[in-house]
Parts: C-alpha cells; structure tokens; sequence
C-alpha cells in the first residue's frame, strides 16, 4: 500500500467507524461511487489499530458505541494525525456531544439518520476546506 | 357490546350526567386529538420516507421511532377518555396488542407468521422467505406486485416439511447419521443420502399437511372449471436462488397429475439429500438447522417455446448486453442444456434492440406427455432451422425481465414461456451472479475525473425511491391523458399525480418540480421501486421532452446524457438496500403501524376491537371525537358560556359558528352572525372560497338541505345519525383559527387551519370523506380530489373513500389562496359522484375545476410563497 502523499493524485481516503454494519454497509458504496477511496469498520479496536498503521485523509466516526467510544477515538486521531478531518455521526444528538465533539477538533457534526447526499456534501465541504 | 354497557353501569363516576368539565378544556382535548393524530401520520410519512433509500438510519432508528408511535397512540387514546369521558377499554386491549406484535419484531422474535401447511401463490411476496423458500416469495413478488404473469398455484411451505420430517422421525435421523459418519469418506456419505432419500420416498405426509395441498388442488380445480390439472411440482429450498444459487442442485418434477402430486411432493423433498445438494450445502457453511425445504406447485405452461434469458450477457459489461436462449417446447431443453437453442443478443437500453441471432438446428422438443411427465418429439422440418421468437415475442420479454431487474437491483436469470396462445409467463427469476466474467465485479469507485458527465442539478427536492435510471425524458402537462408515453422514458412532471400510476410500469423514472414524497404516486414508486425524485424545484424548467438523462435517486443528481457507469455501479454493489436487516426490519414494523383497515365508519367493522394497526387506532379515535365535538356542540349550556351562533348567508350551509376568541365582530350573545361578521382568517377564506367560486350556483341539482339530510338518516349508520345531530353544522372559531365539520350533501368534510402571520404556525389540515355512491365512482371522486389538491402543494394520502391532505409553511397569502381552493372543491364536489360513470371525467372535471378556479387562486407576483422552502422541512415532526 502506496503511503498518502499531498501532491499526488491520490484518491482521499476515508475511514468509517460504526458499530451499526448498516451505516457501513449504505456509505461505502455511496463514497466509491463519488470517487473516494474507504474502508470500514464495525468495531473500535480494530479501526483503532488501523489508524495507527495508515494515514486517512478523512474519517467519519459514531460516538456512541461498544469498547472505545466515538469521542476517545476522536481524541487519538488528533493526536496521531491532527491533519486528518473528522466528522461525526451519532443517533443521540445533543448540544453537549455536538459542543464537545467540536472541541476535540471535529470538522463537522451529523446526526443520525441523514441523506447520503448531505454527508456526501459534508465530507467535499471538508475536502475543499483541507485544500484552502 | 355487552360487555361494554356492563363496564359503563360499573363505572357510574363516568356517567355524563355528572359535572362535567368546560367546553374550554374538552375542546382543548380535542385540538390535542387533532395534533397528535397529525404527528403519528407524520412519523409514519417519516418512516416511509426513509425507505426510498435516500437515507442512512440504523435499527436505534426504527426503535425510537416506533417508541415515538406507539407513546404518541397511547396518548391519543387517554385524550380521547378525557373527552368522551369513557374507559375505552377494547381500545386499550386493541393498542396492547398491536404494542406487543411490535415490540416482538424489534427484538427480532419473529413468530413464524405461516403456520398454515399450504398458501395459494397470491398470498405470497418477497418476505415470505422464510416461509415459503426464496423461489416462490421471488416469484410472489414477480406476481403480486409487479404484476407480471405466472401460472396459478400453490406452495407446500417450510412448516410443511418440518411437519412431514418430523412426523417421520427424519429430523433426528438425519442430525445422527451425519455426526455418525466421516463426510470425506465418499462412499460413507452417499450410502447415507441413499437411506435418507429412501426413507423421505417412504414417509407417510401428516394428514394436515395432505388436506392443505387438496385444499389448494380443489381451489384451482374449481377456478379452471375441472379440467384435468398438470403441475409442475419445484423445490423452493431457504437460501435457493439467493446469494447461492443452487442451480440445477435440486428436483423439479415436471407434468404432474393431480394424484401423483404428494409422490413429487416426496421426490423434491428427497431432493435435498442428493450428494451434490448436500456437500454443496456443507460446503457453504450451511447448518443443518438451515435447511428447509418448500414445494411450489404449479399449473403447467404448454409452452409453444421456453428458455432462459440474462439481463446481463456473458459479455464484458461495457457492451451492455442481454441474452435470450430459446427452444420450442418445455424449459429443460435450454436450461438443462438438453438440446440446441436460439440466441438473441439485445441491447439493454431501451427499445432493446437485437443486435445478434444466432440459430440452432433444432431438430427435437420436449413437450407435456399425455400420461404425464414428458417427453421427446421432433421438430417439423420448416421449423428447425426458423427463429422461435419473433420480434415482439423478444421485446416483450427483454420488458419484463428488465422489470424484474430493477426491483432487485441485480442482474437476473429468467426463465420463461410462450404458451400456443401467445402468453408470457415467468417461470422463475433468479439474481445472476456476474462475477465470473467480471473479476473485478464490483469497481472500487468511479472516477470522477473520467466521468465527463454533466450534472444537470443535484440536491434538489426529496428520494421517493431510490435507484439508477437512464433514459429520454418526457414532460407530461396537466392535461395530458398519457396515451403516448413511450415505454422505458424518464417522466418529467410540474406536480405528482396520482393519475401517474397508469406509466409506472413503463417509466424508467420519474421526476417532478411539486408534490409530496407520501402521496400516492410516491407509495406506487416504492411498490415497483421505479427511481423518484419529487419536489425539485426546477426539473420543468432544466428538462425537455427528448433529452437524454441519468438519473441518481440514490444521491440525488440528474447528470446529462446516459451514464453507464453509474447503473453499472448500482447493479453490482455489494449489498441492495431493500435486502438489508434493518430495511426489511422498518418495513415490517410498518405493517403494524401504516395500513389502515378501518376505512368505513359506517361499517359494522368500524369499533375499537377492529383495530389491528396504529393507524386504525388513530383513525378510529379521530372519528370518535369529531363525533363526541358535535354532540357537544348540540348540549353547549351544559359545557360553555359562549352563544353558538347561526351563520346567515345565502348559501344554505346548516352552519352553527362557536366564537372562543376574536373571531366575529358580532355581539357576544348574538344568536346569529352574518359573512361580512366573520373576523376568523381561515373562515373567511374558505367562505369566499364557497360562493366566489361560483361552484355552488352552477351546481345543476337544487339544493335543498331538509331532503339531502333526511337522506342521510337512512343510510348514515346509527352511530352518527341521530336525527337531531344531522344538519347542524360546526365552526369553532378564533381569529387565526377554525376547526369546520361540514357536511353537504353525502360528503363530510373537515377542516382545520391556522393562518396567521408567522409562517411557521400556519397550517391546513383538510379531509374528505364521502359516501353513499359506489365504489368505482367513489375512488373517481377519490382520484379527482387528490389530483387537485397534489397540483395546489397538499400532501395528500387516499385510503378508500377517505382523503386526507395537509399543508403547512406557506405565507398567510399563499393559504388564504389554497383556503379558497378547497371552498370552492368543497362546492364543486358536492354532486359529483352522479356524473363519475368513466374514468375520461377525472380529467374532464379536473379541467373544469381549474378553470373555475383560475381567479381565486391567483396570488400578487410579490407574496412570496414561504420564507424559507427548507429541504427538510418534510421531515420535522410535529406542525
């Protein structure tokens, strides 16, 4: 595996953590087919030992889950790659996770469910954000 | 009833002679009713939305919504206690029940729904799997919603074999043979599929399990006038014909007569202990818990010419082909590869032209022997060489397999047959594993980069179903009846119309600039799963009749031209939605939630007992406390100080108004007030609506009340036609607000609005319930009142006879204008079933309606429509 390099035309990679095989299921078809490279997850151990391995451009994470939760996962990410843009997706939605979740870096925060194309819209906002 | 009466004696402290409360707080109850009546059908609008595919949700979805129903149903029930000052205890007992089914499938206890040993195959669709194997609940889909032709028949389910194994002592048989012997050893195993078969060829089939499959027989012996009946007798296996496809791993027992059914019924059975069969089985990973065996017996085809059909080719998919094989005579000669075969090479775009024939010399067929089973004959020497499909033989084919593929998003294998009369009929249809030709099936993504497609506009409005269709785009007008809608076109639309549903089968997709993703154009899309996008704003206006798009209802774009890749895409991605858990977990829970079976409140059925879903319950309570408001509107000394007034106007309207606040300049204790009193926004509106219209005087019948109220005394059911309830008509009334019980003639309509300034509290709720014609005039009546109301911005919902359109968020001109509109189809309306006789005057009084209407509607240049048109606004819950 070629490691990410900025100038290269590479295709942004995204990571996508939920513990619900649905969410992971209906988005990865959904960003191969806007042009995006991703991989899935379905529990946190192994999406954390992935982040440590491999850089992602883009990683979208649920909070509320078993083992590490959304928010811890958030933290690590920032610490290993700060650059990475992470947006949040979670069923419980409230002022308080929304706030912290934007405190501990998060790009965006989206609750749950949402249309494919609002998060779609979400992740280019992000991609044209990183390139500014 | 009975039981209700001794309940009511028991609880004399309800009795209503005591002190009751304040018309103020009963009438609050009831504006309670009304709102949470409107909320529960907004969650179910919610949760149907969220089948079209456009969103992401996860199975804490479908639990809090369903929690959110079921809390909200609950509440509906105790106001309505509150208000008719009653236990309603059957109505409890009727939302335990249906809390109970629910709660039961959301933990995923499903009970095993069919217990009966044989169901007809009009019963069956795609969830009956479990039931009735994936052949034939593919094959109900194909039936019953597609509508596509199949012969008759019937299906000996799952429980059957269960019941037939266990009755033999096989279940237990079979799990100690095979833990006893060493599966690598060969002739270990065979020896032991031998004796399994063997003593399957001998059971004894329980006698429930044979009075069901004569049952079934006696049905269709009757149906076909007793002519002699030939099945063809299938296996139906779980998993067959799924992601696995056990092809050919299985029995089919083809001509059968009627009393040497149970004897197939034995050999398919056995079928499933084949070696093949079972290693296949054992190598897939398959429990032996997992299999189950359903039979499906079916009427025979005499079938001029058969075969099988690929709507994709063994060809690199670039080349967007299909295949047809094709041989005279019976199926196995091309799907056992028993005997030469024609090739149709046809292109998968519409019209499907054929692009390649390949013919075989096909020098014998298969045919139905008299003494059944089949067999050999030869082929007259003029037909050997000749094609044995012609052109429209082959078009109509490639139409419907291509409709098949689309409900499952994914390429299918077809079988099929012509019979001597020229008749399609679908055999089977089975997802066609591509992968073979196609190593790369599933492309990681597409490059955007290469993907030179323009995108025509995107995000605009809302997914009513999901999916990917190209085609050339055709722009119905109002008037247009349809006729000439090409097969395999994209239908472009300013409004949703239920008149709609007449292409849907022909349509690729369908577009349009208004209209509301519950309507019934929008429940018909998801039934045939025909890609729809409504409320776009701007499709009219971007698009032209001709034009060739794609269109993505799955991300919303509608690119320029055909983009293959994208439909490529679609077809092969890893998992189809519709086939996911939590999908068919939501569409489940629907079933107890959203079909109504109370639809007649004159029916004896209508009562709290009949209830079997949240929304009869909803339903039910609603009529009960419109009921309950007039009653005590008519007692009004004993509950409130405020003098119902008789409304004068020239129209006779029977109407009592109740002023709670501001509403009239009349005198507090004024016995009557005039049109030009009425202070009450909505009220005014709908009264110019009325007579401004000048659809009451055109009216040709002379109206006069007594006579038409009499009328319903006799044939309104006693529940709501007291004779002293009848002809009294209701307004409560403020200044922003009205809540109007009319009734004219033999229709009953209700409305209730707020229109003020805040754009975000206005709203319409408007129902119409008739009665009295027959049924073909009253869904006329039905269709006309539901296309108007979708062209004037209503969500609209048509159960039977009742109509229920709302609206909400629109600027105080923009309702007033719509208020009218409904004064004026209220008036329009009241004779009309008379003059219903064909379906042409839908659209006869569609056109004369508006051009009656055309100055009320209008509204100045400057009023803007809403503040905002929020994307989502649909979807907030609540008004």
């Amino acid at each position: 595996m070629t490691p990410p390099c900025a100038n290269c035309d590479q295709k942004t990679q995204i990571l996508i953590l939920d513990d619900e095989p649905i969410v992971c299921k209906r988005l990865r078809p959904a960003f191969q087919k806007a042009g995006y490279e991703v991989e899935t997850f379905i529990d946190s151990a192994s999406a954390m030992a992935r982040i440590e391995e491999k850089r992602f451009d883009i990683v979208i994470t649920d909070l509320k889950m078993k083992g590490t939760d959304g928010m811890h996962f958030l933290s690590r990410i920032k610490e290993i790659a700060p650059e990475t843009g992470v947006i949040v997706i979670t069923g419980f939605a409230t002022s308080e996770t929304a706030k912290e979740s934007f405190r501990k870096g998060a790009f965006d925060f989206v609750a749950k469910p949402f249309k494919l194309s609002d998060i779609i819209d979400t992740v280019r906002r992000l991609v044209e954000n990183r390139h500014r | 009833m009975d039981v209700i009466h001794g309940l009511k004696g028991l609880l004399s402290f309800w009795s209503p002679q005591k002190p009751t409360l304040p018309f103020s707080v009963l009438f609050k109850k009831f504006r309670s009713i009304l709102e949470r009546n409107n909320h529960i059908l907004e969650l179910m609008a919610d949760m149907g939305d969220k089948l079209g595919g456009e969103y992401v949700f996860d199975r804490q979805y479908v639990l809090d919504i369903s929690e959110k129903v079921g809390d909200l149903a609950f509440k509906l029930i105790s106001d309505l206690c509150v208000m008719t000052q009653n236990e309603n205890v059957e109505l409890f007992i009727a939302f335990e029940r249906i809390q109970h089914e629910v709660q039961e499938e959301l933990a995923g206890r499903r009970a095993f729904p069919m217990t009966r040993p044989a169901v007809p195959l009009d019963e069956l669709n795609g969830d009956l799997n479990e039931e009735v194997g994936n052949k034939f609940a593919n094959l109900g889909d194909i039936r019953n919603t597609l509508e596509l032709p199949t012969m008759d028949g019937f299906v000996m389910t799952t429980r059957a074999f269960f019941d037939f194994m266990e009755a033999n002592g096989l279940l237990s048989h079979i799990e100690n043979s095979l833990s006893a012997v060493d599966v690598k050893d060969e002739t270990a195993f065979e020896a032991m599929c031998d004796d399994v078969r063997r003593r399957i060829l001998h059971g004894t089939i329980p006698k429930h399990v044979l009075s069901g499959m004569n049952t079934m027989m006696d049905n269709l012996s009757r149906s076909r006038q007793g002519e002699p009946l030939c099945f063809a007798v299938r296996s139906s296996a779980w998993g067959e014909d799924s992601e696995f496809s056990f092809a050919g791993q299985y029995e089919s027992v083809l001509n059968v007569c009627r009393k040497s059914v149970p004897e197939a019924y034995r050999q398919v059975i056995a079928g499933a202990y084949g070696p093949e069969a079972w290693r296949y089985r054992l190598h897939r990973g398959y429990r032996e818990s997992e299999t189950a065996m359903a039979v499906g017996c079916q009427l025979m085809v005499d079938a001029e010419v058969s075969g099988a059909m690929y709507t994709y080719a063994p060809l690199p998919m670039e080349q967007e082909a299909m295949v047809i094989s094709a041989a005279w005579g019976l199926g196995p000669a091309v799907v056992g590869g028993l005997a030469e075969s024609d090739t149709f090479i046809l292109d998968r775009l519409p019209p499907h032209g054929v692009l390649s024939t390949e013919l075989g010399h096909k020098t014998s067929k298969m045919v139905m022997d008299r003494d059944g089973g089949t067999a050999w004959i030869d082929v007259p020497p003029d037909r050997q060489e000749s094609p044995c499909l012609s052109a429209e033989y082959i078009q109509r084919l490639a139409q419907a397999a291509i409709m098949i593929e689309r409900y499952y998003r994914r390429p299918q294998d077809v079988e099929w047959a012509f019979d001597t009369k020229g008749n399609l009929y679908i055999l089977q249809s089975r997802p066609l594993n591509v992968r073979p030709n196609q190593p790369e099936r599933h492309m990681l993504y597409i490059d955007h980069e290469t993907l030179s497609a323009q995108v025509l506009f995107s995000g605009q409005g809302t997914v009513v179903q999901g999916g990917v269709a190209s085609g050339k785009v055709y722009i119905a007008h109002g008037d247009d009846d349809l006729k000439d809608f090409p097969y395999g076109a994209i239908l472009v639309a300013r409004y949703t119309s239920p008149k709609y549903s007449r292409i849907m089968r022909k349509a690729r997709g369908i577009i349009t600039d208004v209209g509301s993703a519950t309507g019934h154009m929008a429940t018909l899309a998801r039934e045939y799963r025909v890609p729809a996008v409504v409320d776009t704003g701007v499709a009219t206006k971007v698009l032209k009749t001709g034009d060739e798009v794609t269109l993505d209802a799955i991300q919303n774009v509608v690119y320029e031209g055909t983009v293959k890749e994208l439909s490529r895409f679609e077809i092969t991605q890893e998992e189809v939605f519709e086939e996911s858990y939590e999908y068919r977990l939501l569409r489940r829970v629907l079933k107890k939630v959203n079909p109504l079976n109370l639809v007649d409140p004159h029916s004896e059925y209508f009562k709290a007992a009949r209830c079997r879903t949240f929304h009869d319950i909803t339903r039910f309570v609603h009529e009960k406390a419109v009921q309950k408001l007039i009653e005590l509107s008519e007692n009004y000394q004993k509950y409130h100080d405020k003098t119902p007034k008789r409304l004068k106007s020239a129209i006779p309207l029977g109407l009592v108004v109740i002023d709670i606040d501001k509403g009239t300049s009349a005198l507090p204790d004024a016995r009557s007030v005039t049109v030009e009193q009425i202070e009450s926004t909505p009220m005014k509106a709908i009264l110019e609506g009325l007579t401004e219209s000048g659809m009451w005087e055109t009216d040709p019948v002379a109206v006069d009340l007594g006579s038409l109220m009499s009328s319903f005394t006799r044939t309104f059911s006693s529940s709501l036609a007291r004779p002293d309830e009848v002809g009294r008509n209701l307004a409560v009334i403020s200044n922003h607000y009205m809540n109007l019980h009319l009734r004219l003639g033999y229709h009953f309509n209700i409305l209730d609005a707020y229109i003020g300034d805040v754009l975000n509290d206005n709203y319409i709720y408007f129902r119409f319930l008739g009665g009295v014609s027959n049924l073909q005039r009253r869904s006329r009546r039905a269709r006309f009142i539901a296309e108007v109301m979708e062209s004037y911005d209503f969500r609209v919902e048509v159960h039977g006879d009742l109509i229920v359109g709302r609206l909400k968020k629109m600027s105080k001109q923009w309702m007033i204008a719509r208020m009218k509109v409904l004064g004026g189809l209220i008036g329009y309306t009241r004779q009309l079933d008379v003059s219903m006789i064909s379906d042409e005057q839908i659209d006869f009084h569609l056109a004369e309606f508006n051009r009656r209407i055309q100055t009320l509607k209008e509204v100045s240049n400057d009023a803007p429509m809403c503040e905002l048109r929020p994307k989502d606004a649909d979807s907030h819950s609540g008004r």
